[in-house]
């Protein structure tokens, strides 16, 4: 009984004086609606998903974009397979949870460095990855012997897949899909409506 | 809630509006306020497909101050400002203008009776190219102005009005109300393309005479060859003091060799030894095109000022300067190791060439002192003639490394072989010279006299050159 009393007052707002109490609902009114409103703005719910196009939505990434788009993994992999664990959904999102936030707070304050690598955290991540797809290729080899992190595969796979000369400079004004407008609700960026990858070979 | 408490509360205030209002007022803002926000952020983006490109600012064909240039590129111009740090200390660089000569009195010596024995400077950056050059010790009345010729953007102004000849044949001192701006936009680009361009007239000749179009060059090699307009080794050719490249025969050291002595060229009469002597004045593109970086073809610009990319537009750095100050920009590009190593690789190699300098320094002092003891021991010039030429060749290599900018780094086993030529033919001078003093009955060895310091050494110097030198021979040695 009192638990319902006390969820009744606050959702009637009785502990804030009666006269602040419209002024109040319109305020939070307010807050939620820009919160609301930067779902759209900031494509929000791309983010759950496994586009690549998602990580240029900061313009930072899109050397790492535009070398993959050109290399031989455009075929088989995106950003996330390599980039996100794939042991089970809860790692993944948490994984990926914990890297977005950190990449939207590094660009909005202008934090990016020159030449980005991977984060300590990602490294065993992204090479479990490489494991994951080439089991087989591995298999045979003495390579496979060794621990895992030593050596890691790119230091000898030195071009895959984003080149050996990195930089946000190196490609950073080549043709990239241009993304749609904010104004409207868009969380599926295209190039003419269609998906990049499939763009391939035909652009411009 | 008590029912003998309601008829008192209703007495003294009004029954408040129900709950359902308030949400419903909320969920109207929410709505409200989302919609606003769509609308706004359309308005921002039509706006801004509406704007105009910002202007640019025509420049003039001769433009000399880079701060209009820098109103159409500001990102550009303020990196070129940053130059003005003059701070900046890397192990053996940076803009810092560390005393050579305090780091390394052996230089007094190998100098001596010349301007760099009275002070010698790492250059600060370029916007201070006119403060230096004005300020230096080295600098008097009888200094030509070719002197002038890679400090200002006025230079090729000047050239224009006067003649490139008459220019340099003109004194330095007669200039200096005419040049007043630092080396900047309008030495490499054109005002209005911003391509680059060659604006100094010994870059073009020498590449005629090697059979080469300076203008016939692709993008990458000019990002290199702006900067070979000045970062080379040159000599002032002749009574008209024209500057000229050594490159006749080639960019090596020994090619160079055979330039000089072809015309028996000589800098200045070393004030000890009395060895006619070649000054190397930092020769940065011919040591680089024997390094592997100019193998991969990477320019200049490539390190020295590496692409940048600010919320989301690519531009070249123009704070040129060291790429140990900026590794994460510079060498990470390519080098994928970290920060530390890669500076730890770099430094490894440069100090491997100091411990090579300090040893061929160490060989050219004694060298020059053992030449200095055979002429007090009697030997007469044509003696002694063979001895100094070996001195002038091993200083020749010693200067070749120790003149150019980048600890060696810019081709390490070049410097390497070079500084071990350079000790070697000290090590034949000083066998020469012993040969000498044994001739004339000297067997005792040389009494080397303390240049620990840059004042000790520029005190000796001074003996040797008012005719009062120390006794170099031994106690009892024959004369």
């Amino acid at each position: 009984m009192t638990f319902r009393r006390l969820i009744g007052d606050v959702l009637a707002l009785r502990f804030v004086g009666r006269r602040w109490r419209m002024p109040c609902f319109a305020a939070l009114g307010v807050l939620a609606g820009l919160g609301l409103f930067l779902v759209p703005v900031s494509r929000a719910p791309s983010y759950l998903g496994d586009e690549p196009e998602t990580c240029i939505h900061c313009h930072v990434m899109t050397t790492q974009f535009v070398t993959w788009q050109h290399s031989s993994h455009v075929e088989a992999a995106t950003c996330n397979d390599c980039h996100v664990p794939h042991d089970n959904l809860v790692s993944k999102y948490a994984f990926k949870a914990q890297d977005g936030l950190w990449h939207a707070t590094v660009f909005t304050m202008r934090w990016e460095p020159q030449v980005i690598r991977l984060s300590d955290r990602a490294i065993p991540v992204v090479e479990e990855n490489c494991r994951r797809c080439h089991a087989e290729v591995i298999g045979d080899v003495s390579i496979a012997e060794h621990e895992p992190g030593d050596p890691r595969c790119w230091d000898c796979h030195r071009e895959v897949p984003h080149g050996r000369v990195r930089s946000l400079s190196a490609a950073s004004d080549v043709f990239r899909p241009q993304l749609g407008p904010i104004g409207s609700v868009d969380s599926e960026p295209r190039i003419r409506g269609r998906s990049v990858r499939s763009n391939r070979g035909d652009r411009p | 809630m008590s029912n003998d408490a309601e008829p008192a509360r209703q007495t003294t205030t009004p029954k408040p509006p129900p709950a359902w209002r308030g949400w419903a007022l909320f969920g109207l803002t929410v709505v409200a306020t989302f919609l606003l926000g769509l609308l706004a952020a359309s308005v921002l983006e039509r706006r801004r497909e509406a704007r105009p490109p910002a202007p640019i600012r025509p420049i003039d064909e001769m433009e000399m101050d880079s701060g209009r240039w820098g109103e159409n590129f500001p990102r550009q111009h303020d990196a070129y400002r940053r130059m003005l740090d003059d701070s900046t200390r890397t192990k053996y660089g940076g803009a810092d203008p560390r005393d050579y000569l305090a780091e390394t009195p052996a230089n007094v010596i190998l100098f001596a009776g010349y301007g760099f024995a009275q002070e010698y400077r790492q250059a600060r950056g370029h916007v201070y190219a006119v403060e230096d050059v004005t300020q230096t010790e080295r600098v008097g009345p009888a200094t030509p102005s070719t002197c002038w010729t890679c400090k200002s953007p006025d230079v090729p102004r000047l050239m224009g009005r006067m003649g490139t000849a008459e220019f340099y044949a003109s004194r330095f001192l007669d200039l200096t109300d005419e040049i007043t701006h630092p080396i900047g936009c309008f030495d490499c680009h054109e005002p209005n393309s911003m391509t680059l361009r060659i604006t100094r007239p010994a870059l073009r000749e020498a590449f005629e005479r090697m059979g080469r179009d300076v203008d016939q060059v692709s993008h990458q090699e000019m990002r290199t060859l702006v900067c070979a307009q000045c970062h080379v080794e040159y000599y002032f050719r002749g009574p008209g003091k024209y500057l000229t490249f050594p490159w006749d025969d080639g960019l090596g050291a020994e090619r160079m060799e055979t330039y000089y002595e072809a015309s028996e060229f000589a800098d200045w009469t070393h004030a000890i030894s009395q060895a006619p002597m070649v000054k190397m004045q930092h020769p940065d593109y011919e040591v680089y095109t024997t390094g592997v970086h100019a193998y991969r073809d990477v320019s200049c610009a490539d390190c020295h000022m590496p692409y940048r990319t600010e919320g989301g537009v690519k531009f070249t750095d123009h704070h040129v300067q060291s790429p140990l100050l900026n590794v994460e920009g510079s060498c990470a590009v390519c080098h994928r190791w970290g920060e530390d190593e890669i500076r730890r690789r770099v430094e490894g190699i440069q100090d491997k060439v100091r411990e090579g300098r300090d040893r061929a320094e160490a060989a050219l002092a004694r060298a020059h002192f053992d030449l200095a003891a055979a002429a007090q021991a009697g030997a007469a010039d044509e003696e002694l003639q063979g001895a100094r030429g070996l001195v002038r060749r091993a200083q020749l290599r010693w200067d070749y490394v120790a003149a150019h900018n980048g600890m060696g780094f810019h081709s390490p086993q070049e410097c390497m072989r070079l500084l071990g030529a350079a000790v070697d033919l000290a090590g034949q001078c000083r066998v020469e010279c012993a040969r000498i003093l044994a001739r004339h009955d000297v067997t005792t060895p040389v009494r080397y006299p303390d240049f620990g310091t840059k004042e000790k050494a520029q005190a000796l110097v001074a003996q040797f050159a008012e005719g009062s030198p120390p006794d170099l021979l031994g106690e009892g040695a024959g004369r």
